[in-house]
């Protein structure tokens, strides 16, 4: 939303500076985006003469011409234009002056110098439009009136000696009266302790205009009334229509406006002024296009239908439908309503008659429409921020009196005012001691008054502590208690506001369990030489299918980026493999990536029907040495690193390919596919599955580029979370030495490590001695071998008495017999 | 053909079964079957020159394919038996090489240890901690923040949707109303969370990055205490004092709407680099909680009041680390994670 100054001191009679108005809107207002100088912008550029043209001895493209600038001597400017006659007014840009237009397109703005061109000096430049900033047309040198002074200064001739403030739209979202500069005044008037008089012209609702000359028919019809709460209007003659005064163009420009033709610039600059839009319609155009051929307009409101289109005033067909509002004459459409106009009806300069429309729609509908036909006009976003329909009846009349005024135009019809639901007024009662409460402030009721009548809110209850406050219509933001607060806050200043700590009880903070296991995890791996990642939660199905997962698993974005953010992943694993392969092209040759996040998969969904969000730890270990072994292994040497740290005991590993499908839930369901049946294993705790972990399947390791020796996991926090934590009591440790003996058996290959070392560590864990069982070795002779040999390394303490050689040799034959029974091994 | 080639063509396909490096020895050495045989083009009569560079290209080709066949065959590792999962390492490894946790620079990613301070923080001032969906729905994301359907606020937010109906969350304010439910006054809880915004990536703007919010809601909650229990926060994770300032903005959930602006914590307030040389920066969106917010959090907002905030984590992590480009964060590369 950009405003000028000028403007702004003129209706709120502001004595500031630009830098108090810039801070006053920052800190009572709302953001401001940026703000301009113009009489800076314009420094150094006057209106010149031309007094002599002559054509260049050396170039036929440029014209030489001597200028008067207001002083004695001439100065001699080439130019590209040769169309340029003697007597011609013009904007000279004298050396050191910055060209305006590259002010805000360019990282440096162009500054002017006298330079030669082909064997004569140019001292200066004369200034197109849009090098001026004022237009387009870079093809010719302005021209300007033939009453511009001669050696004046450019900006002070154009009224742009001024300061443009453009202000955030977003901090306005909720403030449909700050979108015209006459809201912008008022409140800026009442920040600076002032308060603001509404023009007389704002306030008055009189229908008291009446028809003069000639009478135009002019009949509406609202078939809309629930999106069109009011509709007014008024028809004129005798219309010249002709460029609009230099003050007016110059206004229009300032508030980023084109400039196009007095009766388009009126409703322009009282649009933007009341930040209520107007459209003008040209009567006979309106009359020869309905196809009922009538004597009169007829104008009906009402929702287009299927297969229904415009030609709008951007020259573009818009396709319609039946929620999109319109302007019709009896059978087309003549404008898409409170967006744009049609450019059948559009006001040139051939028209005699017009039709001015003044009109309050729906915020939603408009909002909607304009998302729909993507077109984002001013009047559509003036709309969107909700009107008070109670302006539209002075904001019509002002626009009368302005065309009068231009044109010696006359009115030829009464208004016509379609309002059937008069808005009612709104009263809200405050209470003084909850706004100092809920503000943190202490203001006198008094203070509390002066600032609310600043804002014209009137008083009409005055109780003890309470104030009842009538809300001024065009404060459509404002509904309940609260928003008053607000206003009240916002003029005293939330700068005036103390800092005051909140004072709390003793009860303890909650712990977040899974935040806080995370923070565990994260120490652990970074520990222990892996690298946190965070990547991105989509993926495409590309990628998945890369890892063997299931695209139609995962949910899908309707409005994704770029293809290959087109789906939620279902894992965090294909993420971590796309990073592991870059990396590894990078050249880093053995590292861990880790992250901990959620994936979704389609359907599972939680109690309340929303996707289920479990926390998951997934890791990708790498490396590009060569080694005999299986890299699932070293996975799994860190989830137990983990896991042991955590003292988290009793975890069961099974093979993949043995374990049953069934049992796992649907996010392990999803990812078994990404690791190799053989030489990965279902982590378990009891009946719960905690994870996977292993090597990764082949075809991955191969579609990411991945060296053999590469594995992953991938563990569920929210189950991991579940499992109690067993702060075992302390254990009476036995006082005398311990005594070691290895046992190497030969066992089938099919019997399981775990099997024989739970039958080794039962035998010495009882009352009489404790003991530990750790592994040596495990050997094949070849890799076809159908038996393996394990050497347990076992070392025992008695809890009564130190073991001798023959009390050795008890507990190994007990073992052993134990391991012969079970499982048929042979000692070694 | 050329007798030479035809020769070297059967060969090859005898040859398959050959390793990658027999191949390339055998094919594309200095003195390889390939090589000399296009450096003998040299030879042949000019006339014949063409169709023999053709069919010296094809055979190349065909090298060149069963190399690159090799190549993926040599990343394929099967052992011929299964593993035992119970073993605590293969019985392929040999002795000195047992899988051990590696001795290289582990790291925490900077992102997530910058939250970890935060949260702690806050865990010190007393609040709880609720980590925010990523998933969700509109009546989270929108309605229960007081955005009724159509409000022209909901384009304030670039909002991604699935198929299905489900909404990305594009702020933490998405907990607000789980956080007023689950919770009972004196609330005090910060929610942070992966949030996400349909627009472009640059080096300053992300789709995908962190929030963090924090509600407190307690009988009397006043603005000056947000004031104040920001300011706190702020100072304690930035360890200097700062000035604050509120400038009025727009939320629909918040009543009065706040932005929260500090004095630049680096330069003073004499003007760099962080702070757009204005001596400021503009953190993060506050505000008293909106009645209607309340209520629908099962809140009676005649009773109680409170405030809330929301700030941008990857910002402020940018700003403290000096990282210039938010798309480092979540590049993963172990140039940039592992200087942390």
């Amino acid at each position: 939303m950009k405003i000028s100054v000028n403007l702004l001191k003129q209706l709120g009679k502001i004595d500031k500076s630009n830098e108090e108005i810039v801070k006053g809107i920052k800190e009572h207002i709302g953001e401001v985006e940026s703000y301009q100088d113009l009489a800076e912008d314009y420094s150094d550029i006057i209106v010149a003469e031309i007094k002599e043209k002559k054509d260049h001895p050396n170039a036929d493209k440029l014209g030489v011409y001597q200028l008067n600038i207001g002083e004695e001597k001439l100065v001699q400017v080439l130019a590209g234009d040769k169309t340029l006659v003697v007597g011609d007014k013009v904007a000279y840009l004298k050396p050191g002056a910055k060209v305006p237009y590259t002010i805000y397109t360019e990282e440096k703005p162009f500054i002017i110098q006298s330079r030669d061109m082909r064997g004569m000096l140019s001292d200066g430049m004369m200034g197109s439009e849009k090098e001026l900033n004022l237009g387009n047309d870079h093809t010719i040198v302005m021209r300007l009136p033939d009453d511009a002074p001669v050696g004046k200064s450019f900006a002070e001739y154009y009224d742009l000696d001024d300061f443009i403030i453009d202000i955030e739209n977003k901090a306005l979202t909720n403030r449909g009266d700050l979108f015209g500069i006459l809201g912008l005044a008022r409140e800026l008037t009442v920040i600076f302790g002032k308060p603001f008089n509404t023009p007389v012209w704002y306030l008055d609702n009189t229908k008291n205009l009446r028809e003069e000359s000639s009478c135009l028919g002019l009949n509406i019809i609202n078939d809309a009334e629930v999106l069109c709460p009011r509709y007014t209007a008024i028809a004129m003659d005798n219309i010249v229509v002709e460029e609009s005064p230099m003050w007016l163009k110059s206004a229009l420009i300032k508030f980023g406006y084109k400039p196009i033709n007095n009766i388009v610039d009126v409703t322009n600059y009282i649009s933007q002024l009341s930040g209520q839009p107007l459209h003008a319609f040209d009567y006979d155009k309106v009359i020869s296009n309905d196809p009922n051929k009538n004597s009169s307009a007829n104008i009906t409101i009402r929702m287009a239908r299927e297969g229904e289109s415009i030609l709008g005033l951007d020259e573009k067909v818009h396709e319609l439908n039946d929620r999109v509002m319109i302007i019709s004459d009896s059978t087309n459409p003549l404008a898409i309503a409170g967006i744009m106009g049609g450019s059948e009806t559009e006001v040139d300069n051939n028209t005699q008659r017009i039709i001015i429309e003044c009109a309050n729609f729906d915020k939603t509908n408009i909002r909607k429409t304009s998302m729909l036909l993507g077109l984002n006009t001013e009047a559509g976003t003036k709309f969107k921020h909700a009107l008070d329909p109670n302006q539209c009846i002075p904001v019509l009349k002002e626009t009368v009196r302005m065309v009068k005024e231009l044109t010696k135009a006359t009115i030829a019809s009464d208004i016509i005012d379609i309002y059937p639901t008069v808005e009612e007024e709104r009263n809200i009662t405050l209470s003084i001691v909850k706004i100092n409460s809920h503000l943190g402030l202490d203001l006198q009721k008094e203070t509390i008054s002066q600032i609310l009548t600043n804002l014209e809110y009137k008083i009409v209850k005055d109780d003890d502590d309470f104030l009842t406050v009538l809300v001024p219509s065009w404060r459509k933001d404002v509904n309940i208690k609260e928003d008053i607060h607000e206003d009240i806050g916002r003029i005293f200043g939330y700068n005036n506001v103390e800092s005051i700590l909140p004072l709390r009880n003793l009860i303890p903070a909650k712990d977040n369990a899974i935040f806080t296991l995370k923070k565990k995890i994260r120490q652990i791996l970074a520990d222990s030489g892996a690298n946190e990642t965070d990547t991105y939660s989509f993926i495409d199905i590309v990628t998945l299918e890369k890892a063997n997962l299931d695209a139609n698993k995962a949910y899908k974005l309707k409005n994704a980026l770029a293809p290959e953010l087109a789906l939620m992943r279902t894992s965090l694993i294909p993420s971590l493999l796309l990073k592991t392969q870059m990396n590894l092209q990078e050249g880093y040759d053995k590292f861990i990536l880790y992250e901990m996040n959620i994936p979704h998969i389609q359907g599972y969904v939680d109690e309340n029907k929303l996707p289920r969000e479990d926390w998951h730890l997934s890791s990708v270990i790498t490396s590009i040495e060569k080694r005999n072994d299986s890299a699932y292994y070293i996975a799994k040497r860190y989830v137990e690193k983990i896991l042991n740290t955590l003292n988290i005991k009793d975890i069961e590993y099974t093979l993949l390919s043995e374990y049953s499908e069934e049992k796992l839930t649907e996010d392990f369901k999803n990812s078994i596919y990404m690791f190799d049946r053989n030489t990965s294993a279902v982590i378990t705790a009891g009946d719960v599955v905690l994870g996977i972990v292993g090597e990764l399947d082949n075809k991955v390791k191969m579609n990411f580029k991945l060296p053999k020796y590469s594995a992953a996991f991938d563990i569920n926090l929210n189950v991991l979370n579940t499992i109690e934590i067993k702060n075992s009591a302390y254990v009476e440790m036995p006082k005398y030495p311990e005594s070691r003996v290895d046992l190497c058996v030969e066992a089938e290959d099919e019997i399981r490590y775990k099997d024989l070392y739970d039958v080794v560590f039962k035998e010495i864990n009882n009352d009489d001695m404790k003991g530990t069982v750790s592994c040596i070795d495990i050997y094949k002779a070849n890799e076809k071998a159908t038996m393996k040999r394990i050497t347990f390394g076992i070392a025992v303490k008695n809890f009564n008495k130190t073991l001798n050689d023959k009390d050795i040799k008890v507990i190994t034959e007990k073992i052993i017999k134990q391991l012969e029974k079970t499982y048929s091994v042979k000692i070694i | 053909m050329d007798n030479n080639l035809e020769k070297i063509q059967v060969q090859l396909q005898k040859d398959t079964n050959l390793s990658y490096e027999e191949l390339k020895t055998k094919y594309l050495s200095t003195n390889g079957l390939l090589t000399l045989a296009m450096k003998a083009i040299a030879s042949i009569p000019n006339d014949q020159k063409a169709t023999y560079g053709q069919n010296v290209n094809q055979l190349k080709s065909s090298v060149t394919e069963l190399l690159d066949q090799k190549k993926n065959q040599s990343l394929v590792y099967s052992p011929n038996n299964r593993i035992d999962p119970t073993a605590p390492f293969d019985v392929n490894t040999p002795k000195n090489d047992r899988p051990e946790i590696w001795d290289i620079k582990g790291t925490k990613h900077p992102l997530h240890k910058e939250v970890e301070k935060l949260v702690e923080i806050f865990q010190r001032m007393g609040f709880d901690v609720m980590e925010s969906k990523q998933m969700d729905d509109d009546y989270h994301m929108f309605e229960s923040l007081n955005f009724p359907v159509g409000h022209p606020a909901r384009d304030m937010y670039d909002t991604f949707w699935t198929e299905d109906g489900f909404v990305l969350p594009a702020h933490t304010s998405t907990m607000q109303n789980r956080a007023l439910k689950q919770f009972e006054p004196p609330i005090r809880v910060v929610l942070p969370g992966r949030v996400f915004r349909h627009e472009a990536t640059d080096a300053s703007h992300g789709h995908t990055f962190y929030q963090m919010e924090g509600i407190y809601v307690d009988k009397g909650i006043s603005l000056a205490n947000m004031k104040a229990t920001i300011k706190t926060f702020l100072e304690a994770y930035l360890e200097t004092d700062l000035e604050v300032r509120i400038q009025p903005s727009f939320f629909p959930f918040t009543e009065p709407d706040c932005e929260f602006v500090i004095s630049c914590p680096f330069c003073n307030k004499t003007g760099c680099s962080t702070c757009g040389h204005s001596g400021w920066i503009e953190l993060m969106g506050c505000g008293m909680i909106h009645p209607n917010v309340l209520t629908q959090g099962g809140i009676d907002p005649e009773v109680y009041s409170g405030f809330a905030w929301g700030f941008g984590v990857d910002r402020l992590t940018m700003i403290k680390l000096a990282i210039n480009d938010i798309r480092y964060l979540r590049d993963s590369n172990l140039n940039f994670l592992r200087q942390f």
